[in-house]
């Protein structure tokens, strides 16, 4: 496994390690953790005003951290019937007592390994003092760049002893949260729908998909998919058949 | 020993793939193996240099007698909903605006409908009109579909056809309209157009008569893995028997507002893998470019890793992808291309449609910053 102080000392003196060397131990070190699983749950949020937002079938319901006050607190937010809080506050999830603990990790295009790793670093330490985080979600300030990401994402899961990393896809489109799967990620995190958004006009930027359609995602990225139910249980999700060809002009 | 030592060592012989090898790559479980192989082969090739280029896009008509499955940009007659054709003043004023405003463009590429109503001088007064008002642009115009319908239209040979667009300013052939040579996918999504074997004349052809070209691929509509790599394969033997080709492109399909919307798109991975056994078969075409108006920026900065070398340009106004619901810029500054490569480690060269080297190094360094706001995420209820 990648040892991180000399990555650090090989940061203060030339190039970072190698993309395909972290990339293939981030993975390896995800299939470790996770059995080779990767997981996404039909979530909904609950929004400062009190209301909903995702399908009301949802199995995860969660609840962000600039909510809260809003809402008039934690003990509130649960009340409704948040189940998972998902902050860039650390130290606010101390308070999270059973929800479900998702840390939003920033990075920007344009800083520095190192200081990722600083910030790494901290996070570490608190997960070593007792934080029991479920996942980190790495959260890119402004338009994310694709290999930007993808290191970020490999240098969570090599610097970080939490069960899971978590790419948020209507933050970084569908392509690039699957290209983080096979840099350390295990689970998609954002909105999953019944059907199809058809991507047209006002909806063209609309980031929601199918869970047939994550579960391609985690597939193709080689990973075994598997939903999170409401009670946090894992179940293997099948694809099913092949959609039918289409027929050649001319044949019925 | 695996498949994968055994390519290894062929490309450490500097033995060819073959068709076996190439589905095996894309079969390969680890992504990441057949892409650090493509890394060492783009910069056994190319070091870290990456390629851009200034240029523009003229889609002069989306008229056109063709009905491609895939196809969102295209029209069948004038008067259809959306249907367009530029008088030649609207499209000569495009380079007008630029000239004018002092860009630096090197490039217009031109692609279009195969329209039946217009005479064969609208395109030479095209291309004429466009060197007119700037005698060093590069004129990158038509695709050999496009080059074959006039061939049939007109009722002049290929050979007639390139020679009079050449004499009106016609530079080099941009690689579109290849999609996938495989006749079983071809008789289902672009029936309308010429074959494989006629596409591939059109470039022996012009490259005979001194022409250079790219080639593309369009991957992720019904096509299997061992119809890409033998698309790989057609290509590369062209190659051998011409070296025209400077550029191979595969181009990712776009499902929206298209016959074939029930279709996924290409994933992320399945790109990136694309990319990277394309980079291992085609030991004899140059250049590999990431195609960031299709890819979409990050996909395409990535591939810099995954065996590309070249972002392609500026690009501005492109239609034909964004009519299929692509979602990426329709232009970017040459200051955000080389931020965007310099991220990706490494080093951004601006060259002319034909590689020379225009600007490198410290003529390319910019202090403005990187930005691009967030797309907005809408609220999803179902």
């Amino acid at each position: 496994v990648i040892d991180l102080v000399s990555e650090r000392t090989h940061l203060a003196t030339a190039a970072p390690v190698d993309l395909f060397t972290l990339g293939r131990q981030a993975a390896a070190r995800a299939r470790e953790a996770n059995l080779g699983r990767g997981v996404f749950a039909r979530a909904r949020q609950l929004l400062g005003t009190g209301a909903w937002r995702g399908p009301r079938d949802a199995a995860d319901a969660y609840v962000e951290d600039q909510d809260l006050g809003a809402l008039g607190g934690l003990s509130a937010a649960v009340e409704a019937g948040a189940r998972t809080l998902v902050t860039a506050q650390a130290a606010s999830l101390r308070e999270a007592g059973e929800l479900r603990k998702l840390l939003r990790l920033p990075y920007r295009a344009g800083e520095s390994e190192a200081e990722r790793l600083g910030r790494l670093d901290e996070v570490a330490a608190l997960v070593r003092g007792g934080l029991a985080l479920d996942g980190v979600l790495p959260s890119p300030e402004g338009e994310p760049l694709g290999l930007d990401t993808v290191r970020f994402v490999a240098l969570c899961r090599m610097h970080l002893a939490v069960p899971h990393v978590i790419v948020d896809f209507a933050r970084l489109g569908h392509r690039l949260a699957q290209m983080c799967l096979g840099f350390g990620a295990d689970e998609l995190f954002g909105p999953i729908v019944s059907e199809r958004a058809l991507r047209l006009g006002d909806n063209a930027g609309n980031p929601a998909m199918t869970r047939k359609e994550a579960a391609t995602l985690i597939r193709g990225a080689g990973l075994q998919p598997f939903e999170r139910s409401a009670g946090g249980v894992l179940a293997p999700f099948e694809l099913g058949a092949a959609p039918a060809p289409i027929p050649v002009r001319g044949e019925q | 020993m695996s498949t994968m030592a055994k390519i290894r060592e062929k490309l450490a012989a500097g033995e060819r793939l073959d068709l076996d090898d190439g589905i095996a790559l894309f079969k390969h479980p680890n992504l990441l193996e057949v892409g650090a192989l493509a890394n060492e082969v783009r910069e056994r090739l190319h070091g870290q240099r990456t390629y851009f280029n200034r240029n523009f896009h003229i889609n002069a008509t989306n008229v056109c007698v063709a009905s491609c499955m895939f196809c969102s940009f295209a029209r069948l007659k004038e008067g259809d909903t959306g249907a367009y054709t530029m008088k030649l003043d609207e499209a000569w004023g495009k380079l007008q605006a630029r000239v004018d405003a002092g860009e630096p463009v090197t490039e217009i590429h031109i692609v279009n409908g195969l329209h039946d109503g217009l005479p064969f001088d609208y395109y030479t007064d095209l291309l004429a009109g466009l060197k007119r008002i700037k005698p060093s642009i590069h004129l990158k115009a038509f695709t050999a579909v496009e080059l074959f319908y006039y061939h049939q239209r007109y009722g002049m040979s290929v050979e007639e056809v390139l020679t009079r667009l050449r004499a009106a300013g016609l530079d080099s052939l941009p690689g579109g309209g290849a999609e996938i040579f495989a006749p079983r996918v071809r008789k289902k999504i672009c029936d309308d157009k010429c074959t494989a074997d006629q596409w591939l004349d059109v470039h022996r052809t012009a490259h005979r008569m001194g022409l250079r070209s790219n080639c593309t691929m369009l991957y992720g509509t019904i096509e299997t893995l061992e119809e890409r790599v033998d698309h790989m394969l057609r290509l590369r033997a062209l190659q051998d028997e011409t070296g025209g080709f400077q550029t191979f492109i595969p181009l990712a399909f776009h499902p929206d507002n298209n016959a074939l919307m029930k279709l996924p798109a290409p994933t992320g991975t399945e790109d990136l893998r694309t990319y990277a056994v394309a980079r291992l078969m085609l030991d004899n075409i140059p250049h590999l470019k990431a195609y960031w108006i299709m890819l979409g920026v990050k996909t395409a900065q990535t591939a810099l890793w995954f065996g590309a070398n070249d972002l392609d340009g500026t690009v501005q106004e492109e239609k034909i992808y964004h009519m299929a619901g692509a979602e990426t810029p329709q232009a970017m500054t040459s200051d955000e291309i080389v931020r965007i490569i310099r991220e990706a480690g490494r080093e951004p060269v601006e060259r002319d449609t034909l590689y020379n080297v225009i600007a490198e190094g410290e003529a390319l360094i910019s202090d403005k910053p990187f930005r691009r706001t967030v797309r907005r995420s809408l609220e999803v209820v179902s």
